[in-house]
């Protein structure tokens, strides 16, 4: 089984819209931290919690039990997009006669317990977990606590009485966003250390500082540390807690508040916070283009591609390319299926595998029993028959669905009714075959076309571009319409993979914050670019937008 | 009535068993005060079914709340002074609100021991005094204070077979048995232990014994009293009350909690609004308790004006007034 990584994705990004669209109707609530916890939240319901829409109180469901429950936007808006009610109704929420209360109530299907009072959950999780045991039920109890909320001795109560109790039928995360209400975590009351002026990521980057894990393991529980915003880190966790038998699991997810809008990131003021009406189509702007970067480990050593992985796990990568050759298709060879299985247990970053091979639907099998998480095969070699059997197969298996094609071919007609169905489209800017070409130039306008046509066909996945993309035209690329971008050369021929990825990123968010500028422009003119821009108030954000508004020409 | 005496406790612990026995659904939890509480009985005959949180009321009340949600009915025990106060806001908004549909509140019985002043050496700390108050301003919760073992006893069925959250308070110490084995006993209705005519005396928990008490040496002067046993104090049988204003003229209400906001309020509340009368309320004066040997309890009752002779007394002035 892949990792539903894209579904997830398109979900989590349909539930964060919600939240902006439910606080900005409510003009209150709390969207920092239903961000902090939204792919969280995302793997929940997109891949793990068994439930049923039309049955709410099955009682087979799993429970998701969210203690720090000022995050219901995050809630509502997940149940939302799992069919439990339409989503226009998040705009009732917080309103007389809502469903959709300020915290989570029984009242709305789906909702399995009254959250407000804040380090609650975890016991009352506890006390279905044992009701579960006793009536032999496999059910299964997923909790949600925050890190603010952990200042409550009670947690700590529960914390003793999980391990006692040896409620091993309970997975928990602590939303690690180390902001709460007044302020940072470590300052109100340190979970970690003491934090010393206001640079959270200084407690990011010295794992040293971290205790809350310790203090955990030190109560009897099997403790889980990831980046609460990687899926497949969210993912691989969940799979680990839920096998471990006799004591309880906690995955301490470390995330970032308002996660997904940069003027909310870290920034405790949007704890509780509504944005502005106007803002919302700007952050869903944003929240629409957020990207990932994808080094190919073929530009590196190709007789040591256990390091190349590594280092592309080290460096951040967002997906780890992975080009198939067959000499056939193309001239050159690189690797097949019985590499990347061995190479699979390395990390557990996506697998974003492009089959430049004859015949892919006769070998997709193969690919997805390797490990992948999303295939990618070409147009030149499939057509609407194999490729439909291509596509039934990932789907079934939970892998992602790819098309490419090449500089000089057009998505053929029987294509189209695929697009809606298609989690990426790779738009080849080189000829495939080899490492270390220059960009096609014309690939830019060919990407601008491509994204009306995806529109027109209801395309909800990404596009990647792929060949020849470096520093100097990521950020055009980015301007195109592409959201990944395949590096080779340009990344993994580099000597600091973690250093040039990080370029990378800065180059497209400068791209992106043109973009949203613009965007800003275009409604509300000068104004509300100032006004969207004075929203920055967190590190060298707002220095580095008026530096850009400037080179756009606005004053 | 005879002079037995007999212990809650004993009657809970023992009635637990035969429910649980009955019922699988049945769970028991406590926090580190089970011997005392009666309930280690229930663990030992069913250990599954049984859970001792340590020293941790709220996460008690809570894992209680939890396992009711999940289907389970829920006895959730302790000393009074450590649930309603210290839990206050776990059982607000873990017990008392959650609702779906016509459940309202979760399935969780709070059934406590050591109730008011007669707890005794312990002190003032440990004198519960407000749970009346605190529960009853709760919504969906009902609030019992049996007056005896049998009515502990009959009233723990009662709760396991009624949906919706309880609060059961009881007394330390072993209390007069005033209520035959036959008696039935329904949530919402007073029982009238005694009737007449010139003044209404009604009680709850331990001053049941003292209102029959003084009834008895008034009868001796001439004045006819009805007594009433209203253990359940919310949901309150105001019919009963509104006709022994109606019949009686006066109701002096007796608690073994503060006047304010108790049960000799609600009283009050009931009878001013269908027929008022003169009401007088024994119970303690807004003040706190203090140390007392079992010996010296009813010193300390008497300090707290909690006596039968007090009642009498009370009765007289509402007649004199009238």
């Amino acid at each position: 089984m892949g990792l539903n990584y894209y579904k997830i994705k398109k979900n989590v990004l349909k539930a964060r819209k919600l939240v902006i669209k439910g606080t900005t109707a409510a003009a209150s609530g709390h969207p920092g931290g239903s961000f902090s916890m939204a792919e969280i939240m995302g793997c929940l319901f997109n891949k793990y919690l068994r439930f049923d829409p039309k049955n709410p109180l099955w009682e087979d469901r799993d429970r998701l039990i969210l203690s720090k429950g000022h995050a219901s936007p995050g809630l509502f808006s997940n149940l939302a997009v799992a069919g439990y009610f339409d989503p226009s109704e998040i705009e009732t929420l917080r309103k007389f006669g809502s469903r959709l209360q300020g915290h989570p109530d029984l009242k709305c299907p789906g909702v399995e317990f009254c959250g407000g009072s804040l380090g609650l959950g975890l016991s009352y999780s506890i006390g279905n977990a044992l009701a579960a045991k006793l009536d032999g039920k496999n059910y299964r109890i997923y909790t949600i606590i925050g890190d603010g909320e952990s200042d409550e001795g009670q947690v700590w109560e529960a914390a003793m009485a999980a391990a006692k109790f040896k409620v091993d039928n309970m997975t928990v995360f602590v939303d690690r966003n180390f902001i709460q209400q007044d302020s940072y975590t470590e300052k109100i009351m340190p979970l970690d250390e003491t934090l010393e002026g206001n640079d959270l990521s200084e407690m990011w980057k010295d794992a040293s500082r971290w205790k809350l894990s310790d203090k955990w393991r030190a109560f009897g529980w099997n403790v889980i540390d990831i980046d609460g915003h990687r899926i497949e880190q969210i993912d691989h966790a969940i799979k680990k807690a839920n096998q471990t038998k006799g004591v309880p699991s906690i995955i301490i997810a470390r995330t970032i508040k308002g996660k997904g809008v940069e003027h909310m990131e870290d920034n405790p003021q949007w704890h509780g916070k509504a944005p502005k009406p106007e803002m919302a189509p700007i952050i869903n702007a944003e929240l629409e283009s957020q990207f990932m970067i994808a080094p190919s480990i073929i530009a590196g050593d190709m007789s040591n591609l256990e390091n190349e992985v590594k280092r592309c796990a080290e460096g951040r990568a967002d997906y780890i390319h992975l080009d198939v050759m067959d000499g056939i298709f193309v001239p050159n060879t690189t690797f097949d299926h019985t590499k990347i299985k061995q190479l699979r247990p390395l990390t557990v970053i996506p697998f974003d595998t492009h089959l430049m091979i004859n015949e892919p639907v006769k070998h997709i099998r193969d690919y997805v029993d390797a490990g992948c998480d999303i295939v990618t095969v070409h147009t030149e070699v499939c057509d609407e028959s194999s490729f439909g059997e291509i596509k039934d197969v990932l789907q079934q298996n939970q892998v992602g669905v790819g098309l490419a094609i090449n500089p000089d071919t057009n998505l053929p007609q029987w294509s189209h009714k695929f697009i809606a169905d298609l989690d990426q489209l790779i738009v080849m800017s080189v000829v495939p075959g080899k490492s270390g070409q220059k960009y096609i130039e014309s690939s830019h306008e060919k990407t601008q076309n491509l994204v009306k046509i995806l529109k027109d066909n209801k395309f909800e996945g990404t596009i990647e571009a792929d060949g020849g993309v470096t520093l100097d035209n990521v950020g055009q690329c980015f301007v195109d319409g592409a959201r990944a971008f395949v590096g080779g050369s340009a990344i993994i021929g580099q000597k600091d993979v973690r250093g040039i990825i990080r370029e990378f990123r800065n180059v497209i968010l400068k791209s992106r914050r043109k973009l949203l500028i613009q965007k800003a422009n275009e409604l509300g003119g000068t104004e509300l670019v100032n006004n969207w821009i004075n929203l920055h108030v967190i590190g060298e954000k707002k220095n580095q937008l008026i530096q850009i508004a400037k080179e756009l020409g606005f004053n | 009535m005879t002079n037995q005496m007999a212990d809650m406790r004993t009657e809970y612990g023992k009635a637990l068993i035969e429910i649980g026995k009955e019922n699988p659904n049945i769970v028991v939890l406590g926090a580190d005060t089970t011997d005392s509480l009666k309930t280690a009985g229930f663990g030992k005959q069913f250990p599954d079914r049984f859970f001792n949180v340590g020293i941790a009321e709220a996460n008690l009340v809570t894992i209680a709340a939890g396992l009711a949600y999940a289907g389970k009915i829920a006895f959730a025990s302790t000393y009074a002074i450590f649930l309603p106060g210290r839990c206050v806001d776990q059982i607000r908004n873990q017990i008392g609100y959650p609702t779906r549909n016509d459940n309202k509140g979760l399935n969780v019985k709070l059934v406590t021991s050591h109730g008011g002043l007669t707890v005794g050496a312990d002190g003032g700390s440990h004198q519960q005094l407000e749970d009346i108050a605190i529960m009853r301003a709760i919504p969906n919760i009902s609030v019992l204070i049996p007056a005896d073992a049998i009515s502990v006893s009959k009233l723990t069925w009662i709760i396991s077979q009624q949906y919706g959250p309880f609060y059961m308070r009881m007394t330390r110490s072993e209390t007069p048995v005033i209520h035959s084995e036959s008696q039935e006993f329904e949530i919402g209705k007073g029982i009238t232990l005694r009737d007449g005519s010139d003044c209404t005396i009604a009680a709850c928990g331990i001053t049941v014994k003292m209102a029959l008490d003084a009834a008895e040496s008034l009868k001796k002067e001439g004045i006819s009293c009805r007594v009433l046993d209203m253990f359940s104090i919310k949901p309150i049988d105001k019919e009963l009350l509104e006709k022994a204003a109606r019949e009686t003229g006066g109701i002096v209400a007796c608690e073994e909690h503060n006047i304010m906001a108790g049960f000799g309020s609600a009283v009050a509340e009931v009878v001013s609004e269908t027929y008022p009368v003169p009401i007088r309320r024994i119970g303690t004066q807004d003040k706190f308790g203090e140390s007392a040997r079992d010996n010296e309890i009813p010193l300390l009752l008497e300090k707290h004006g909690i006596t039968s002779i007090n009642i009498a007394k009370k009765v007289k002035e509402i007649r004199s007034k009238s």
